[in-house]
């Protein structure tokens, strides 16, 4: 026999339930999306993915369904995880599905050459016109300021920067940057999102490019003007700064993963933000990128991908490290 | 007086309501799937009335009051009201070194409690907050922890210590703690009631074979050894767990396989054991159905299951200079009857000597299962772990 548990509450509910996250909302399921989607499921949050078309959607379905099985055979998790996790996250092109969340986070990657901030702040008064007035909006870009976003809100108080740093699953930090307007409600329910999702927080002041992203950058553009200059090759620059720092990967490796076109783009954002020329795109970057030799997710970059594996490329800088172009 | 039982896990609630007057089960349930869709209360009482409550569960806190709910209610209920709940017993997973029995909760053992956290970071949170809601919901009320930890508190230092820099067990309390105390300490003390000999030397080995599984060597009424350590991954081979292992081999898989600590912990906790070898899962019953049709890793899982088992049977009996009674409990210890069977074969050397018949005959039931003569008494005796807990807080309540 099945019955109402509502029935069977007791006369008094001492429970406060104003502020529980129940429902987090992602915008875009691009490689962060995904991940973030995975993060807040494990914490027992239903989420609403919303994408542009309902292909894009199909596919995100399917790569979301090949990460977690990537994870599965790296022993990161169960099958019954999996079943759990993929049972939380739901998938719409309608902006209205949004309507009970109470964080959504924006997290779209768009693949076009110029900075995304238009698209964001698109996004931003899309989210604004389906949520209830407590909702918070979120960023997860790395080198806009929310404060940019924040403007074209009629609550601009309610937005913040969340940045997440991949592979979510195993960096246990989370970037918060608030700005000037970004309310305590707002600050609140994220400081209990982040206790949620198990992450703690890195508190950022408004700036782009975070901490993460600032200290990437002239890493990864410096690591290219060693290559350059001929003073050593992708294999030895990142295999110094993994055995003799301790680093989990090297610029060039690291390069590849976040994608060589996003990464110009974040270098973009924060050389017109500061103008110094140690975020201004190494040139190298740029003809990789032309060469269409975006990283790892085309399966070539400063190194090659075959099923998983990254192998070294043998050819000169000159020849973007094939044999011949 | 009635005394309300919870074992609060991570995303569940199984509860047990007693009358104590006559050790009765008034009623008895689970509230599954906390904090996550599709969550449910099931409720049963002992006339055979069932119930099975949809509904949204956020959190320990709303479990536990849907549970008094359903137990004060007119149509599935057993009393009027909350106050005729008069106690409660909570089972708590690790107890460290601060907790040797079972405790009244105070707000100073529920910062001890929060101490022990650290070393039992899944298990002891969700058993905190049940005490935590409870405390809101009925702050009157006496509540009482009852660790898993506690009976073992008897070992001796030889047997707790790891051989690791001694300054690692000052500094973090590394060392062997042993659970399923309370499950130990029931068939021990029932083992005593049946045989009918409270004897000071007794020396009992106790087998708790459940998806956890661990091995108790009791001497006295006192635990002098068990297989389980500072977490329940050590000892036997479990559903999922691996068990013994070596250390230096974990080391080569995290540099071979790549992987960090955390995937390390689910590899050992969550993909290894029965389900590990055999590739089937990590429940009993499917492996021997798949052992039967002749699956090589099914079979070779139950061996090294059953071989693991032996041979904690027989290094303590060297730790205790013999045994009297093996004691089986737990899912497996008291169902399974091949592996029972399988693990007694060839324990003649300890004058241990199994009654096929009547061991074929048996399951889930108390009973003797050696033969008459048979100097070494092999007995199946369920466990009752809420029992436990019901008489320890009755007993702290009488006070």
């Amino acid at each position: 026999m099945v019955e109402k548990l509502e029935d069977y509450a007791l006369g008094k509910r001492i429970r406060n339930t104003k502020g529980a996250i129940k429902k987090v909302g992602l915008i875009g399921g691009g490689s962060m999306g995904k991940e973030i989607a995975v993060e807040i499921s494990k914490a027992g949050i239903d989420i609403i993915l919303i994408d542009l078309t309902q292909n894009r959607i199909e596919e995100i379905k399917k790569l979301l369904n090949d990460l977690l099985d990537q994870r599965i055979n790296r022993w990161g998790m169960t099958s019954g995880d999996k079943k759990m996790i993929l049972s939380r996250i739901e998938f719409s092109t309608d902006f209205c599905d949004l309507e009970n969340c109470n964080i959504v986070i924006e997290c779209i990657n768009t693949k076009k050459s110029v900075s995304s901030i238009e698209d964001r702040k698109d996004v931003f008064k899309n989210i604004e016109k389906c949520v209830s007035k407590d909702t918070v909006i979120a960023s997860n870009a790395s080198t806009i300021l929310i404060a940019d976003l924040a403007i074209v809100l009629e609550h601009p108080e309610r937005a913040i920067g969340i940045h997440f740093i991949s592979p979510t699953a195993s960096v246990d930090i989370i970037e918060v940057n608030k700005c000037v307007i970004t309310n305590k409600e707002t600050s609140d329910l994220i400081e209990k999102f982040a206790k949620m999702i198990k992450k703690k927080i890195i508190h950022v002041t408004a700036s782009p490019g975070n901490i993460s992203t600032r200290l990437i950058i002239p890493l990864i553009n410096e690591a290219c003007e060693l290559l350059m200059e001929g003073v050593g090759t992708v294999n030895d620059i990142d295999h110094t700064l993994v055995h003799g720092f301790g680093m989990q990967m090297g610029p060039f490796a690291l390069a590849d993963k976040i994608g060589l076109d996003k990464l110009i783009k974040w270098m973009e954002g924060l050389y017109n933000e500061f103008g110094d020329k140690k975020y201004k795109p190494s040139p190298i970057l740029k003809r990789m990128v032309r060469a269409g030799l975006m990283g790892r997710y085309v399966g070539e970059g400063f190194y090659r991908y075959e099923n998983g594996k990254r192998l070294l490329k043998t050819g000169s800088v000159i020849n973007l490290g094939r044999e011949s172009l | 007086m009635k005394i309300l039982v919870l074992n609060c896990g991570s995303s569940s609630i199984k509860y047990q309501f007693f009358n104590m007057e006559n050790e009765e089960v008034l009623a008895k349930g689970v509230v599954d799937k906390i904090g996550l869709n599709g969550s449910y209360l099931q409720n049963q009482k002992m006339d055979g009335d069932k119930v099975t409550l949809e509904g949204e569960i956020l959190d320990h806190q709303t479990g536990i009051e849907y549970i008094i709910g359903v137990l004060i209610s007119k149509k599935h209920g057993c009393i009027d009201s909350l106050d005729e709940i008069q106690a409660v017993g909570h089972r708590v997973v690790h107890g460290a070194e601060k907790f040797k029995e079972s405790v009244r909760i105070s707000n100073e053992v529920i910062e001890k409690l929060e101490e022990c956290a650290e070393l039992a970071p899944l298990h002891n949170p969700p058993n905190l907050k049940g005490i935590y809601a409870m405390k809101e919901l009925h702050p009157d009320v006496l509540q009482v922890a009852v660790f898993d930890t506690a009976f073992h508190q008897t070992m001796e230092p030889h047997a707790f210590m790891y051989a690791i820099p001694y300054s690692l067990y000052a500094k973090y309390g590394i060392r062997r703690y042993g659970f399923h105390g309370t499950s130990h300490r029931y068939v021990s003390k029932r083992c005593e009631e049946i045989l009918g000999k409270k004897d000071k030397d007794l020396r009992i080995i106790s087998c708790h074979l459940g998806n956890g599984a661990s091995v108790a060597a009791i001497r006295g009424g006192k635990s002098i050894d068990t297989s389980m350590g500072l977490t329940p991954v050590e000892g036997l081979i479990m559903g999922s767990r691996c068990g013994d292992m070596d250390l230096g081999a974990l080391t080569f898989i995290l540099d071979k396989e790549e992987i960090g600590l955390s995937a390390a912990n689910v590899l050992i906790n969550k993909h290894s054991g029965m389900l590990g070898i055999s590739g089937i899962s990590s429940d009993m019953r499917d492996i021997g159905l798949a052992a039967e049709k002749g699956h090589e890793r099914a079979e070779l899982a139950l061996q090294m299951y059953q071989y693991r088992v032996k041979k904690y049977i027989g290094s303590y009996a060297a730790a205790m200079n013999g045994v009297d009674v093996i004691i089986f409990t737990g899912g497996i210890g008291e169902n399974d009857i091949i592996t029972r069977g399988e693990i007694c074969k060839g324990l003649g050397y300890l004058g241990a000597d199994l009654d096929v018949e009547k061991n074929e005959k048996l399951k889930a039931k108390e009973a003797i299962i050696s033969k008459k003569d048979s100097k070494v008494k092999m007995i199946v005796i369920p466990t009752n772990e809420e029992l436990v807990i019901a008489r320890d807080t009755f007993e702290i309540k009488k006070w």
